[in-house]
């Protein structure tokens, strides 16, 4: 089949429709692709094996009014909590979209094999859920993504989606205002590649992990999509809005899911204090998770965090839960922090601090995943229609990546037939090659990339993190405007064409670099605190002021700042409490 | 050393990974480097592979992604053993290793090579395709969205174990018949194609199932327990391959290959001399034609150096066999029951 789809890109015939990224989003775009044209020729780029997407790490589960579990449920109740979640800023027809077409999407994904957990009535489960009315998380035990995912892979591979596994995307092709196809490199031959198409539709996933290892993200959640589009000269919107979970391991940022807590673990501080009284008395641990996300901050940073060379932490006791429970109700979680942290949750309490873990923003698009560019399309965490606007609420990443990217996949396969885009020129791809060769020139001042990625992370996480301001924000842009100047002395030691992973990873930096530019100068302009963009000198939301999106636009290699009005319907404004 | 240092609070010590390396463009063959770094205790082998990238030598090559546990990219052989890197402690594997203070680590094995660490795995998908490892739903597409299908607790438990497969391809690498033949079907398509098989949304199972029994199909594996044993996620593979089999000889009979046919010989020899009768054993296997043209030359040879098995007439029963039936009664009995009770359900 691979033989097939060469000679057919020899031919330079352009793909009806060309797919990077290979998550939920993704997959579910190029099966309802084929569904609806079964002609069209759909190929999925992914620098991964699809199956290994982050999409896989998702345990929870998605949210769907099927009411199953609550017979008194409603689409309309899933919407006013995941309106009111978002802070008011997402847009109001767009989660009309998400909502209504969610116990759609969870059925069908039933209909073609996904492995839901059932109830006693032999419908699909349903469990409680942060920020929802009702219980209408639907799962697959703890392991939600990672079965849909898989779902989604065999049948791509059942309806014959072209997949080019390992391939690194680097370049969208413009002409004036309309896309050519996408550029990308096969890893594991190092050749660069052209694939011309009629349309491309980004799904690429978040881009979180620019917080390194301040972050719960895989290794390549580094916003590969979002940074080809934005320096194509696509708008990106609200970037300035990730979500932090409280509960990270020290040394790698994993996560500790809410369950330790609801199970009853404690947050405990260096002088042994359950701190979260002085900031929840009534909730304690189990407050929303920003309110927790910032009382761990606090602590930390009025110095009563632990120290370690990897950083300062808290501690999330379970010791008093007893091995018994812990080994029955959080085996996964046991397991977790033996092999990451080194640590038995019965014997010694888990070293924790805050984790960034879900990029809000993403490429800007409308209700049918496109963006401003012809035939351009973006759909899952790496576009931003938007559904989850200044904060998400658990089970509707899941939720989002299936419904966006489904609609995507619809309106790419009906819309392809329209365009008709011209060949991609040889030079660039020559103009790639060199510029790719230059990294592995010997160089008299050399960087590595690894310390630069590092003090990315590290000067995110104190300076564009959970508490902003504007003095450290400003430090932050300062920090990223050098590391980028440095980043152009970065050498790569591995000259191989084969599976050349050290310019890979080089070449991640450069999309969390210009990414992180539009991150905190969202941050900095954004004079108002609004779900998880908290600034410390405007502490209030500004409705009259802030009530609208952030749109970047790439100028002469910085973010420009411009805005665009939220949709409202039926939900007026109100304070968010819980 | 003090640049080679992670962290150092608690108990540390130097810790040497003989990697396993060839680049194909300048190697004619593979070799080891071995790079020694100081590591804390707590420390994964992945974390310290990143740590050998970053800071000591970039060149060194391997998939890695979620760092969790979840996603399979960074199996690799460890001490000899395939696993994740992302979730193997390095003091485990200290424990583990032959020579003091040095772990190994190799690529998966019964895949084509890439590079360093890396193998190819495509292989593995072409078989998934092959061998439809999807759901092919009996309900049509455009009837998809609109009602569930009602399906009960205990007929996901019949599947939960398997889709917990990360498709690391660590079974693959431990593999014994593949190591002998690379067209075998390989226990994860094999854990794959059971878990759909089960599955009543599927419309595709006598098709799937006439596929598995051909030749390098479920009839070749050897029951060594390697894919089991070394599965990261603890899934009972070789359950899913017994079931395979027991399904394929209920609904298609014997009829399939010789590795069928030598199971249902086995039965019967058991059945009524408690022993094997190895003289005809192949001949039933795999017919007289075959077992002339095959074996003649052995027989011959096991005639000279007096290793021939005894005659047919010659192979009594065991002594108490009269018991040995009846617990084989009992035990076939409740293999019959079982296969009732299912096909009931």
């Amino acid at each position: 089949m691979l033989q097939v789809c060469t000679d057919f890109r020899l031919s330079m015939k352009p793909f009806d429709i060309v797919i990077v990224g290979g998550g939920g989003a993704g997959l579910y775009a190029a099966m309802e692709a084929m569904k609806t044209n079964p002609g069209l020729n759909v190929a999925v780029i992914s620098k991964i094996y699809p199956n290994r997407s982050h999409t896989s790490a998702a345990q929870g589960g998605a949210n769907a009014a099927l009411a199953n579990k609550a017979k008194d449920d409603t689409v309309e109740m899933h919407i006013f909590d995941t309106i009111k979640g978002s802070d008011y800023l997402a847009d109001q027809d767009a989660v009309e979209v998400l909502c209504s077409e969610a116990p759609k999407i969870i059925r069908e994904l039933d209909n073609m094999g996904t492995p839901w957990s059932r109830l006693d009535d032999k419908t699909i489960a349903q469990r409680p859920f942060g920020g929802a009315g009702r219980p209408r998380c639907c799962y697959c035990a703890d392991k939600t993504g990672h079965t849909i995912l898989q779902t989604l892979y065999e049948q791509c591979l059942r309806k014959g989606v072209f997949f080019f596994n390992e391939y690194f995307a680097i370049d969208l092709s413009v002409e004036g205002s309309r896309s050519r196809g996408l550029i990308a490199m096969n890893i594991k031959t190092g050749k660069i590649e052209a694939f011309p198409a009629k349309t491309v539709i980004f799904a690429t996933g978040g881009y979180s992990k620019m917080y390194w290892n301040r972050s719960s993200n895989a290794a390549g959640n580094t916003g590969d999509g979002q940074a080809i589009a934005y320096r194509a000269g696509i708008p990106l919107k609200d970037m300035e809005f990730v979500q932090f979970h409280p509960t990270g391991l020290r040394k790698s940022g994993l996560l500790v899911t809410e369950g330790a807590r609801g199970e009853g673990g404690y947050l405990v501080n260096a002088l042994g204090e359950r701190f979260m009284a002085r900031y929840a008395p009534e909730k304690m641990e189990l407050g929303p998770r920003d309110l927790v996300s910032r009382s761990l901050e606090t602590e930390i940073l009025e110095g009563r965090g632990l120290d370690s060379p990897a950083g300062k932490y808290l501690l999330l006791d379970l010791r008093h839960l007893g091995a018994d429970i812990i080994k029955s109700r959080l085996p996964q979680i046991r397991e977790m922090c033996m092999y990451f942290e080194g640590v038995d949750p019965i014997d010694e309490p888990v070293p924790v601090r805050p984790t960034a873990h879900y990029s809000m923003g993403g490429i800007d698009t409308d209700n049918y995943g496109r963006t401003i560019m012809e035939g351009v399309y973006a759909a899952g965490e790496c576009g931003c229609v938007s559904v989850h606007g200044a904060n998400r609420l658990g089970g509707n990443s899941l939720l989002d990546i299936l419904v966006f990217g489904r609609i995507a996949g619809r309106a790419a396969a009906e819309e392809s037939g329209k365009f008709n885009p011209s060949a991609i020129p040889e030079s660039e791809v020559t103009r790639i090659e060199h510029d790719l060769r230059g990294f592995m020139q010997p160089k008299g001042h050399y960087e590595r990339y690894g310390a630069l990625r590092e003090e990315l992370g590290q000067t995110l996480g104190l300076n564009v993190g959970i508490f902003r301001e504007a003095s450290k924000i400003r430090k932050g842009i300062e920090d990223i405007e050098s590391l980028t100047e440095r980043f152009s002395h970065v050498r790569v030691f591995d000259t191989g064409d084969i599976y050349n992973t050290n310019l890979l990873q080089a070449l991640e930096l450069k999309n969390m670099l210009d990414l992180a530019a539009t991150v905190a100068a969202g941050a900095l302009a954004r004079e108002e605190s609004r779900g998880s963009h908290t600034r410390n000198d405007f502490p209030v939301r500004d409705d009259k002021k802030w009530h609208k999106h952030t749109i970047y636009t790439y100028e002469e290699g910085h973010p420009r700042i411009g805005f665009k009005p939220v949709t409202m319907g039926r939900y007026e404004l109100q304070e968010r409490t819980y | 050393m003090s640049d080679t240092t992670i962290q150092h609070h608690v108990e540390s010590r130097d810790v040497t990974f003989r990697v396993h390396r060839f680049n194909p463009q300048v190697d004619s063959k593979p070799y080891f480097d071995d790079y020694t770094i100081k590591l804390e205790k707590g420390i994964t082998v992945l974390r310290a592979l990143n740590y050998i990238k970053e800071h000591v030598d970039s060149t060194v090559t391997f998939r890695a992604f979620c760092q969790a546990g979840i996603c399979g990219s960074c199996a690799m052989r460890i001490n000899g053993i395939s696993k994740l890197a992302c979730t193997t402690q390095v003091w485990d594997e200290l424990d583990r290793s032959r020579e003091t203070g040095i772990i190994r680590i190799e690529p998966l094995r019964n895949l084509p090579l890439i590079k360093d660490l890396v193998v190819e795995m495509d292989p593995l998908v072409g078989k998934m395709k092959k061998h439809s490892n999807w759901v092919d739903s009996r309900m049509p597409e455009d009837e998809w969205g609109k009602k569930e299908f009602l399906i009960s607790e205990k007929e996901f438990l019949t599947y939960d174990k398997a889709t917990d497969c990360i498709l690391c391809a660590s079974c693959v690498s431990e593999c014994t018949i593949l190591r002998a033949h690379q067209e075998y079907v390989s226990p994860a398509v094999l854990l794959k194609s059971y878990r759909m098989n089960v599955d009543s949304r599927d419309g595709i199972h006598d098709q799937r199932l006439a596929g598995l029994v051909k030749d390098h199909g479920v009839w070749d594996c050897t029951h060594c327990y390697r894919c089991q044993e070394t599965c990261v996620k603890h899934i009972p593979i070789m359950d899913a391959i017994h079931g395979i089999r027991e399904d394929a000889i209920e609904r298609r009979g014997t009829k399939d290959t010789s590795g069928a046919r030598h199971a249902e010989a086995f039965m019967d020899d058991i059945a009524k001399k408690g022993k094997l009768v190895e003289a005809t054993l192949p001949i039933r296997t795999n017919g007289i034609a075959w077992t002339v043209k095959n074996l003649l030359p052995m027989a011959f040879k096991m005639v000279l150096k007096r290793r021939t098995p005894p005659p047919p007439p010659l192979v009594k029963a065991s002594k108490g066999i009269d018991a040995l039936r009846k617990e084989f009664r009992e035990m076939t009995g409740h293999v019959t029951k079982d296969h009732q009770k299912k096909s009931g359900e």
